[in-house]
């Protein structure tokens, strides 16, 4: 009944009938649906920039490390049905990943993955011919521009039009955002960030006390959708779930307590955590989970509210809460206790306390988890930090529900921003959103003025109690120049605009994972996986650093001892160890895990020598930048792996200290005969020595900064990068280098 | 098109048109824009100075509207430069500059982190106040900056990012001192906001510290006669000269007991600031 009365006839017929009555329009809708349109046109266009590094290739690739973990899903869905991934159970493994135990792709949140399949299904249904891999490249950009447009409803209801056009123009040129919404970027913040502002929509409208019941069900039935999507999605939405407890727990502290927040609510969680969790990933125990719990303790405080708001006695009220207060905190231990309680994944730990991370290496060596600093978020938001606060002034100013909602939604997702670099991204809704009731709340007051006469009414001294509309013309314009240089010409990073260069940059792979945006496109580590799809067998474990298993296992065809999923701490410490232990001490672990080759990548850079020659000195931005990882992150296993036989304890390390010293002078690091012995270090240094024994190097008169040792048990079969001009990058030589073990020899050697 | 407001010490009080400050800020963001295209000031680690510069004026002077449409109360204004700090603070950290201040007797102190975190807010917070607060006679707002700006001009490399500015700035200061216009304080606090930042950007601190004593000293004697006495600043106008019965401010100081005209004023405080930018000079070239 209520969908026909929703979906009635009638109402279709009067909903076309509004179309053509659109040059009825008034100019003011005329010009915000222009503005919308253009900055959703800027914003798509923004995001699909580093389109220009992949033309010469003719296909899209995907940026980064994550995505092609999310690719492997979307491709296994295209082609094994929608729920191939999880059903019939156990679900799949992906043998390449992980050896020799494999990746259980069943424990993979399905909300991407599945929004690109059934995407890539209905657009190849309309016969448009596109890869699989360039769709999924190309979606982010999609649904990055379709998330400014949900921003851009989100701020209508929070402020009007204006704020929403504002809302959509600084997300849709926010760094963090546009970072991992461009071209490339199909990973879990997606459909985390469409979920979140869909979610956020809909919700505060279905709490909003001036809609109809019906309307309020709808929308909190479209809210519990959007949660779901987002508990599908991404992690994060741990922050969603205990942002909304928080919100209508103040609601209820603010005595803005209603049946409406109630039934809201509770249709809200109910039906989205009813759905997630028939996922087999999410399944019940993520109902007992520490952060979950908040939501049933809550539910139980509203109908407490609910029943208190009935004209009962003081007495009967007394009993019922301390009945309601005991239950829950009864509850609470009785399944503590009972071992019932499920606990948070330690990642979410360490982003409520950051300091967590400091000792866990692990957590630590991924860029994506820095603290931000000050420094760091003024980068990224400019002088737009002006308007955010004043738009925290100005929302203060007026605590209505939504208001509170936004306060809320701001100061706790600047302090995960500001906790872990990577959430700057949730921060940026909020963030676009307050940045533009700041705008507003400035600009409202003289634009009032330009609309009246000019007064001169003096005050005391200089004073002004009125002043002329021409001063509110100049306030205007002092505001859209301090706008300007907050979004286009931004001071803080030379004049250029941040968003510009944060999306006008090559996807990674087309830049050979080096921090440059070159005119052409660095083909070494695409030469590199072509190389191993093409001559090695998907089978041929390679052994890398885990920053390259998902390229080497899903583009380049191989089997991988690790990756990005980090599923097994062990075996990335093993990892470790294989690479700063001597040679004839990796090897065997190496045998252990059937690697048949050893994958580094080494940066070089070319520095003047003389007039006439070059030098050929370490880099920053491969392997020769995350030893020290691997130095740490094994020393941090240094009792397992004595224990486990490996090596002996006078020759195990601690960290990367054990290995030599950096060289304040230079701010280089001098190996020390420990360092030099390493297999990581002969592994980059061989490469280094072969690229400078290249005919482009000797034309070029480049020589090693070292002569380097030729590894005993490691024989290169394929250096990509070995060839190319030393000047080619601008001085800087991406060495993707293959080696094949040489058992053979490691066996048959005397010692 | 200017609000024209009452000028207290002519007869008569005639109306003159305020708020011309704003057409230093504009002129001066053009100004500024034109030499970050031009290049003349290289970036310095991929930070812009001009630019820099150019947000902290506009900050300043949209604070400066801000006080004469709303008339701000003492505890923002106090504090609303802070907002500007931050560019400025960016600025210092990403280009190194020195976190030490050398005074005479006492030596090089340095204060490390704290120069960037602390000492540059404090600075930008009372420079622009303390400026803000020298005014209320024609010139004295315009002339007594000019000076101080002139003399870091003069003692910086870079002073070609503030050549556009302060010609600008003394054309004002003509018609100013000869009561034609005022600046009101949407110049004030952009002139207080560029001296500030200025300094900064050219690591001009000492210099700096120097030449705004007389404001400094002008302000602390505001704020401890309103703090502890309850009293305001409040000089007598009897048609042709200044007199004053206290010595709440460095205006009433100078008048205290004694009948000056608004210009003779004007440049006794002008020549006091010029011999203080003199010795901040001098102190710099040692």
């Amino acid at each position: 009944m209520l969908e026909e009365r929703i979906l009635s006839n009638e109402k279709i017929i009067n909903g076309f009938k509004s179309l053509g009555q659109m040059r009825n329009m008034s100019r003011a809708s005329v010009i915000c649906y222009s503005a919308l349109i253009l900055i959703l046109i800027v914003s798509f266009s923004v995001r699909i920039l580093p389109m220009r590094w992949e033309i010469p290739s003719g296909t899209l690739r995907l940026n980064e490390f994550d995505p092609y973990y999310q690719f492997s899903l979307t491709n296994q869905m295209v082609e094994h049905g929608l729920l191939s991934p999880y059903y019939p159970e156990p679900g799949w493994t992906n043998e390449q990943l992980w050896y020799p135990e494999g990746l259980d792709m069943s424990r993979s949140l399905p909300s991407l993955p599945l929004t690109g399949a059934i995407l890539y299904n209905v657009v190849s249904f309309f016969g448009v011919d596109i890869d699989l891999m360039s769709f999924c490249a190309i979606l982010p950009a999609i649904l990055g521009t379709f998330a400014c447009l949900v921003l851009y409803f989100v701020g209508k209801d929070m402020g009007g039009k204006a704020v929403g056009l504002f809302s959509a123009l600084f997300l849709a040129l926010s760094p963090s955002f546009l970072q991992r919404s461009s071209l490339g970027f199909f990973d879990s913040e997606l459909p985390g960030i469409i979920g979140l502002l869909l979610f956020i929509f809909m919700f505060l409208r279905s709490i909003d006390l001036k809609r109809s019941l019906s309307s309020s069900m709808l929308y909190s039935l479209g809210a519990a959708g959007a949660l779901a999507y987002f508990i599908l999605g991404w992690g994060a939405a741990y922050f969603m779930v205990n942002l909304t407890v928080l919100f209508v727990f103040v609601l209820i502290l603010l005595k803005r307590y209603s049946q409406r927040l109630l039934i809201s609510y509770s249709i809200t969680f109910g039906l989205a955590l009813f759905i997630a969790t028939q996922w087999p990933y999410i399944s019940l125990n993520y109902l007992v989970s520490f952060a979950i719990l908040p939501v049933a303790g809550l539910f139980v405080l509203l109908c407490l509210a609910e029943l208190l708001r009935h004209n009962i006695s003081s007495k009967t009220k007394i009993y019922l809460t301390i009945v309601a207060v005991s239950a829950t905190v009864g509850t609470v231990i009785i399944m503590w206790q009972l071992g019932y309680m499920g606990s948070i994944a330690g990642k979410f730990i360490s982003v409520l306390d950051p300091s967590v991370r400091s000792a866990n290496p692990l957590i630590e060596s991924v860029a994506e988890h820095r603290i931000s600093s000050w420094g760091y978020l003024y980068y990224e938001l400019g002088l737009s930090i002006l308007f955010f606060l004043t738009g925290v002034f100005f929302t203060m100013r007026n605590p209505t529900n939504r208001n509170v909602f936004l306060l809320i939604f701001g100061c706790t997702s600047l302090y995960f921003a500001s906790s872990m670099v990577r959430l700057l991204v949730l921060f940026a809704p909020a963030f676009a959103i307050l940045a533009a009731k700041g705008i507003l709340g400035l600009l409202n007051p003289f634009f009032a003025l330009m609309k009246e006469t000019s007064i001169t009414v003096g005050k005391s001294k200089r004073r002004l109690q009125r002043v002329s509309k021409e001063y509110g013309g100049a306030a205007i314009a002092l505001l859209f120049i301090l706008l300007v240089l907050s979004l286009a010409f931004t001071p803080q990073n030379g004049g250029i605009p941040r968003a510009l260069q944060q999306a006008y940059s090559p996807i990674t792979l087309s830049s050979g994972s080096l921090p440059i945006a070159p005119n052409e496109p660095v083909n070494e580590w695409l030469d590199m996986l072509n190389y191993t799809s093409n001559n090695l067998q998907s089978t041929d474990v390679v052994c890398a650093w885990w920053d390259y298993g998902y390229w080497l296992g899903i583009p380049g065809n191989v089997t991988t001892l690790a990756d990005n999923a980090t599923v097994n701490a062990t075996k990335i410490e093993n990892i470790g160890f294989i690479f700063m232990a001597p040679e004839n001490e990796s090897i065997p672990i190496l045998a252990q895990y059937d690697a048949k080759y050893i994958l580094v990548f080494h940066t070089v850079f070319i520095s003047q020598a003389s007039e006439t020659s070059f030098v050929a000195g370490p880099g920053a931005w491969g392997d020769e930048g995350k030893w020290s990882w691997m130095a740490s992150i094994s020393g941090a296993a240094r009792e397992r792996i004595i224990q486990d036989g490996w090596i002996n304890e006078n020759k195990m390390w601690y960290d990367e200290n054990d290995f030599g010293q950096l060289n304040t002078q230079t701010g280089t690091w001098d190996w020390n005969t420990v360092g030099r012995d390493s297999t990581i270090y002969k592994l980059m240094s061989w490469a280094k020595q072969l690229y400078t024994e290249s005919p482009a190097a000797i034309a070029a008169s480049v020589y090693p900064d070292e002569v380097a040792v030729e590894p005993s048990y490691f024989k290169p079969v394929f250096i990509s990068g070995s060839e190319i001009s030393p000047f080619e990058y601008g001085g800087v030589i991406p060495l993707v280098a293959l080696y094949e073990i040489d058992y053979e020899s490691y066996y048959n050697s005397p010692s | 098109m200017f609000p024209k407001v009452p000028d207290q010490h002519k007869v008569g009080k005639p109306l003159i048109p305020n708020g011309f400050g704003v057409i230093y800020v504009l002129f001066t963001t053009v100004y500024l824009f034109s030499v970050y295209f031009m290049g003349i000031v290289d970036s310095s680690n991929n930070v812009s100075a001009p630019l820099t510069l150019a947000v902290c004026i506009l900050f300043g002077g949209f604070m400066g509207l801000l006080d004469d449409w709303i008339d701000l109360k003492w505890r923002i204004k106090a504090f609303m430069p802070l907002i500007a700090a931050l560019p400025l603070i960016y600025f210092a950290t990403e280009s190194g500059l020195r976190t030490s201040i050398a005074l005479p007797l006492i030596g090089l102190i340095q204060f490390n982190e704290a120069y960037y975190f602390l000492i540059i807010p404090i600075i930008v917070m009372i420079v622009t106040n303390t400026v803000n607060q020298l005014g209320g006679l024609n010139g004295l707002e315009t002339i007594c900056p000019a000076i101080v700006l002139i003399g870091l001009m003069i003692l910086s490399s870079s002073y070609l990012l503030m050549i556009g500015p302060i010609i600008i700035w003394l054309v004002l200061a003509f018609f100013n001192f000869r009561g034609k216009i005022f600046v009101g304080n949407t110049g004030s606090f952009a002139i207080g906001m560029t001296i500030a930042s200025f300094a900064i950007v050219t690591d001009l601190k000492l210099s700096l510290i120097i030449s705004i004593l007389p404001y400094v000293f002008n302000s602390v004697l505001i704020l401890l006669t309103i703090f502890l006495l309850k009293k305001r600043a409040n000089v007598t106008f009897d048609g042709k000269t200044l007199y004053s019965k206290h010595r709440r401010s460095l205006v009433t100081l100078i008048t205290y007991r004694r009948f000056l005209t608004e210009r003779q004023v004007v440049v006794i405080i002008s020549l006091i600031i010029v011999i203080f930018t003199v010795m901040a000079a001098f102190l710099e070239m040692l």
